[in-house]
């Protein structure tokens, strides 16, 4: 609830609008969109929550994606690897153990799950047919992705970790946008 | 021999932190499990678990619409 009500603060700041103009409707897949007065505006937001944290991405142009999670030990993360991620991911996680696993992996999560919500597709987009840029893997805070199968879009990735979360933001910096 | 809810029903016991709701409680068939506050993490782990008990190959994509209990479970009996 407080996620949304800042959401709108933020969107109608950004936008130059009254609480009461705002309003939002859904594109396929439940991706929501502003509009103003009724019609479409063309801003990226998006919204992640994990425990009592929430983070909230605003973006002038184009699509954008965040996603938030809680560093928690898990038991099966050799399940949820095996699921998600690539060959290269695998085997970068494979040559880690105990914190660091810990934190790789949820790197590497963050900024898959930012991607698919920045898509608006949600969990319907098996995220193990892409891989995070090799840079980011190996400790950059920043790179380029290219999914050819999906779309031209290049994708800005950021990484934004500490000891206790992870968070990725997913902005779109060129192609087409649908 | 347990049904399919039954069994769907002790996955989610076993695997998922829905709000409102502890183990052991009858499913709420039209509930999304992603309205119910379930983490993307857990959805993952879910529809691996799925797959294993059941025996079944739900790709990512159909696992998607599948995210309430009512629909996983016909899709399950569909499939057995």
């Amino acid at each position: 609830m407080l996620c949304r009500a800042a959401l709108r603060s933020l969107l109608c700041a950004h936008l130059d609008c009254a609480n009461a103009q705002l309003s939002f409707g859904a594109a396929e897949g439940g991706k929501p969109f502003a509009l103003v007065d009724g019609r479409p505006v063309d801003v990226g937001f998006n919204v992640s929550h994990s425990g009592r944290h929430g983070l909230i991405a605003v973006a002038p142009t184009g699509r954008v994606g965040i996603d938030l999670e809680e560093h928690v030990t898990r038991g099966d993360f050799d399940r949820l690897i095996e699921a998600v991620f690539g060959p290269d991911e695998q085997a970068d996680l494979a040559a880690v153990a105990g914190d660091d696993r810990i934190r790789l992996f949820y790197r590497l999560w963050t900024l898959k799950e930012a991607v698919a919500k920045a898509l608006g597709t949600g969990l319907s987009f098996d995220v193990s047919h892409f891989q995070i840029p090799e840079a980011i893997r190996s400790g950059e805070s920043r790179g380029v992705l290219w999914i050819p199968q999906i779309s031209e879009a290049r994708w800005q990735l950021t990484a934004i970790d500490d000891r206790g979360f992870a968070a990725a933001l997913a902005q779109e910096i060129s192609g087409t946008s649908h | 021999m347990s049904t399919t809810e039954e069994r769907v029903r002790a996955l989610v016991d076993a695997n998922l932190d829905i709000e409102g709701r502890t183990a052991g409680q009858p499913l709420t068939l039209d509930l999304s499990i992603v309205d119910a506050g379930v983490s993307s993490t857990d959805v993952v782990a879910f529809w691996k678990v799925v797959c294993e008990e059941f025996g079944v190959d739900i790709s990512a994509e159909e696992f998607a619409e599948l995210l309430t209990p009512g629909d996983l479970i016909a899709h399950l009996d569909a499939a057995g």
